[in-house]
């Protein structure tokens, strides 16, 4: 599934994703900045199978996606994944695609207003994640919607010569903030 | 006492039981829900075709007693996700699952060079627990209130093994092909 729009704060808003944007994903995560906590940085990485991906995102019940605009361009990616309806529980994950952007509390408000939507509109119960524990800028980001610490995972993956360990996180309900 | 073996069509019917009872569902999440055999068949099909998973059938003196079904993590990062072991709730507390889990783990360690096992485990099944334990997983984190049933939640533990682990617990006993090594040396 494609999310609704959601303007947030500081020109920041989710909006559903278009074919176009699918495409923009292969520049974003080849680029050493964005891939360093994310994936290998190769695989089949063309415009015909993003349109595949494109395609099967929409049509899958299991997940919601957003691209993340700041000022009206797409920068980036979010949404929740194997959403199980039962337990109400999904795995959230986000990507800031222009690296010249970071910083500047972009992936802070598409968390702030997709945690929102899942309390809100999804009505789930919890929504969990992974994250590279050196990846300060992401754990902050959704610390600030409330997810907390649920264990450490460590030696996880391997990049540029070094072990890293990642945080897992859960939010639910009632660890969100309420607006200040 | 277990034998992980190739599942074949005849196991499925017994498989669509297990995943029926009450019994396993309150022990573990399913690795598929209840179907047709027409449906069974083809998740069989599938099953065997994906490159990265892998389902065993769980036998004792030619006795279908279980199955155990996992992933392979990815091509950059080596490691197994053990999804389910189940052993037919009939013949729970007999040591058959500790068993198949060794052998399992076994194969993964000490044929396949695995580095790294990982299994999530619902905090109240406790026989899963200590399976774990004499394993030798370690607890890396704990989500709350993560599975529904029987009107409450019940957390979820999320456990690994190394392959260090297994080397220092079980190398020196629990060998693939230990007779077959002996004699190779005394020739």
């Amino acid at each position: 599934m494609f999310g609704p729009r959601l303007d947030g704060d500081r020109g920041v808003s989710l909006v559903p994703p278009t074919i176009e944007h699918f495409k923009l994903h292969i520049q974003w995560i080849v680029q050493p900045e964005v891939g360093r906590f994310w994936g290998p940085r190769f695989g089949e990485l063309t415009d015909e199978r993003q349109e595949e991906r494109f395609k099967k995102t929409g049509e899958d019940e299991t997940q919601i996606m957003w691209t993340i605009a700041f000022q009206d361009e797409p920068v980036g990616w979010t949404g929740i994944f194997d959403i199980d309806w039962v337990r109400r529980d999904g795995e959230s994950g986000i990507i800031i695609g222009r690296h010249d952007l970071f910083g500047r509390g972009i992936a802070s408000e598409a968390v702030r207003l997709r945690t929102d939507f899942a309390w809100r509109e999804m009505r789930l119960h919890r929504v969990h994640n992974w994250i590279a524990f050196s990846n300060r800028g992401s754990r902050r980001a959704n610390e600030k919607s409330g997810y907390k610490q649920m264990g450490l995972y460590r030696k996880s993956f391997f990049r540029s010569g070094d072990w890293y360990d990642e945080w897992l996180g859960e939010a639910y309900p009632h660890t969100f903030p309420e607006r200040r | 006492m277990t034998t992980l073996r190739l599942p074949v069509e005849a196991d499925l019917e017994t498989f669509n039981r297990w995943m029926a009872d009450t019994r396993v569902r309150r022990a573990h999440s399913v690795w598929q829900e209840p179907a047709m055999p027409a449906t069974w068949k083809e998740r069989l099909k599938e099953t065997a075709k994906d490159k990265m998973d892998v389902l065993w059938s769980i036998d004792t003196a030619d006795r279908l007693i279980g199955l155990v079904f996992g992933s392979f993590w990815s091509v950059t990062q080596l490691g197994f996700a053990v999804r389910q072991l189940v052993i037919d709730p009939d013949d729970w507390r007999r040591g058959y699952g500790f068993d198949a889990a060794l052998a399992l783990h076994r194969y993964l360690f000490d044929y396949l060079d695995i580095p790294r096992v990982g299994v999530e485990i619902r905090a109240d099944n406790l026989a899963a627990v200590r399976i774990a334990e004499r394993l030798g997983y370690v607890e890396y984190a704990r989500g709350h209130e993560v599975h529904y049933r029987d009107g409450a939640y019940v957390d979820e533990i999320q456990l690994f093994m190394d392959k260090n682990a297994w080397d220092e617990r079980w190398g020196a006993t629990e060998r693939e092909y230990a007779s077959r090594l002996a004699a190779d040396a005394t020739r």
